[in-house]
């Protein structure tokens, strides 16, 4: 009955459009209520889920890629991929894709992948006789990368979603080859359709060229090294890497390419403290929630549910997939990381999944449900920069939503591309 | 005309409130990068870790936490799936806006209640490193709970006198 009640009022407050944050937080009261526990339990567990020291690295993560955004660490990356890989045809497609893999591994976040490369490339891009939609679809499914590639305050969450005793470094590592996957797979579709609809290719400026942007690209490219780096080494600990990363950031866009500007800096202050607030209160409320899980046994039951449906691990790998797909679609990523870790992490281990492999497989699943509606908000920034609407996008999103499956398909079935980078620092 | 002066009164001193505490939160993010990177200069540079800047930088991601969330219902900015709401007929949506409104009202207010409580047991506790009480930590959430039951209140009522008025006006009009 405790758990008809959780899951029972967490999916009406969903449906009523309630914030899913406080949807938890409701469900977990009511849920406490019915056991008998006091109410104020609830509230202390929400206040102790924010204050864990681990999670301090989220806030300067956040705060450390607004600053790129906002302080022109992008636009030197645009520069340098442009001289780099211009020249393929369809080259503008290959310097956005490229861009992104470069930009959202310092940011770590698809969100600023898409406003600092997109407001940058895609009207260039239209500018060059790119159909808009394309323009779009290449800037949104290539913003994932972020999400995977390190350092990305989402694997933080994973991490201690998933109860401590994952290593971020570990998980920092796994993300490498998957986004650089998920990046060749778009940069292949991007190219089959760049020759069907015969974009031009840019000529080349030269090795000089792309030394120079190279040497003005690095010092923003060395944020992501300090944070990486930090970590890899066990020189830093997350937070402190984070924290010393957001004030190189803040440095260097300051006073090296002194293109932060005094409202920059504040918009980029109040911009982290609203994500932090938001990304933070849902982790509260989803220890609550979580909490009231593992005390129902729900891993235990839905494991054993989908054990009788198949016992063959591909099979439930592949039931996985579809469901983080699924609820990919209809859920934003931060709260589906803290909802569906706790449920489907011990189904993962069950079958001998590794953690970080299973880790960087539901990250790859909710980046694509970032760009798939109705609550893409990749997929809605992107439009809205290119200034497009959402169903002009979708008509021809589809062999960038295929890619990004096979990507995902391979990482899924294939633990090497996912665990041969963490296994060398066993 | 008393009514609608009342009610953008009221909206003014949510808008002041919902922007003081982005503003706290503003200072105590500024504050917490500042101490961090004093932690590494302390911890590499100097040798010597101020211990107290954990146990500070926990107590600030707090306040940022719970202040920022009660402006982030203010501004409508938290994370929600509304596309089926946003896809039922006028009066079906206007009903689920309310009821999911209230819900929030009534989140924030036993969240206000609980945290006052949690406010009282801690204040004889100190917290370590810092020597302050307990129930600095649960302060924000107190006050986040008040200003929630505020803002989702207000909307509340905003929606019903609308829907008062609404009815009145069809009632003239017949």
């Amino acid at each position: 009955m405790g758990l008809a009640i959780l899951l029972g009022i967490f999916s009406l407050c969903v449906l009523l459009g309630v914030p899913v944050a406080f949807g938890m937080g409701i469900a977990a009261a009511a849920a406490f209520f019915y056991e008998g526990f006091p109410l104020l339990i609830t509230f202390q567990r929400i206040i102790s889920g924010v204050s864990v020291f681990s999670l301090l690295a989220i806030p300067f993560f956040i705060f450390a890629g607004e600053l790129m955004l906002h302080g022109g660490i992008a636009a030197r990356l645009v520069r340098f991929a442009s001289a780099l890989v211009g020249s393929v045809r369809g080259g503008l497609a290959s310097v956005n894709i490229f861009s992104s893999m470069l930009f959202g591994g310092i940011s770590g976040s698809a969100i600023a992948d898409i406003s600092a490369l997109g407001s940058l490339l895609i009207p260039v891009m239209k500018e060059k006789g790119y159909r808009p939609d394309y323009a779009v679809n290449v800037t949104v499914t290539s913003s994932i990368a972020g999400v995977v590639i390190p350092p990305s305050h989402n694997m933080i969450i994973f991490a201690v979603a998933a109860g401590g005793g994952i290593s971020i470094s570990k998980l920092f590592l796994a993300g490498v080859i998957p986004g650089i996957l998920m990046c060749v797979m778009l940069a292949i579709a991007a190219y089959i359709l760049a020759l069907r609809h015969n974009y031009p290719a840019e000529p080349f400026p030269g090795m000089q060229t792309v030394l120079l942007t190279a040497a003005a690209a690095l010092p923003g490219f060395i944020t992501a090294v300090i944070i990486v780096g930090g970590v890899l080494s066990g020189v830093f600990t997350v937070t402190e890497s984070g924290a010393f990363g957001a004030i190189y950031a803040l440095l260097l866009t300051a006073f090296v390419y002194r293109s932060l500007t005094w409202e920059n800096f504040i918009t980029a202050v109040v911009t982290s403290v609203r994500t932090t607030a938001m990304v933070m209160i849902l982790i509260g409320c989803a220890g609550a929630f979580a909490y009231l899980l593992a005390l129902y046994q729900v891993p235990t039951l839905l494991t054993d549910l989908l054990v009788t449906i198949s016992d063959n691990p591909f099979v439930i790998i592949l039931m996985l997939n579809v469901i983080l797909l699924l609820l990919g679609m209809i859920m934003d990523m931060a709260a589906l990381i803290l909802i569906c870790t706790p449920i489907f992490l011990p189904i993962a281990r069950e079958i001998g999944m590794d953690p970080i492999q299973f880790g960087i497989m539901l990250l790859m699943n909710l980046g694509l449900g970032l760009c798939t509606p109705p609550v893409g908000s990749c997929l809605f920034v992107g439009c809205a920069v290119g200034k497009i609407p959402i169903e002009q996008a979708l008509k021809s999103i589809w062999p960038f939503y295929l890619a990004m499956f096979a990507a995902l398909m391979l990482v899924s079935y294939i633990p090497a591309i996912s665990l041969t980078l963490p296994g060398l620092i066993e | 005309m008393s009514q609608s002066r009342a009610r953008s009164g009221l909206g003014q001193c949510l808008r002041w409130m919902s922007g003081a505490s982005i503003f706290a939160c503003s200072c105590a993010m500024v504050v917490l990068v500042a101490i961090f990177g004093w932690l590494v200069f302390g911890r590499y540079i100097l040798n010597a870790t101020p211990t107290w800047v954990e146990q500070l930088s926990l107590l600030l991601v707090v306040y940022i936490t719970f202040l920022g969330s009660a402006a982030g219902v203010y501004e409508g900015t938290h994370l929600g799936v509304t596309f089926l709401r946003d896809g039922l007929p006028r009066p079906l949506r206007r009903i689920a806006t309310l009821i999911a409104d209230t819900a929030v009202a009534g989140f924030g207010l036993v969240m206000m209640l609980a945290c006052l409580e949690l406010f009282e047991f801690g204040w004889s506790t100190k917290l370590p490193m810092l020597n302050v009480p307990e129930s600095l930590r649960t302060l924000p959430a107190l006050l986040s709970g008040g200003m929630i039951f505020l803002f989702a209140g207000a909307r509340v009522i905003g929606t019903v006198a609308d829907f008062i008025q609404g009815s009145s006006r069809a009632g003239e009009e017949n």
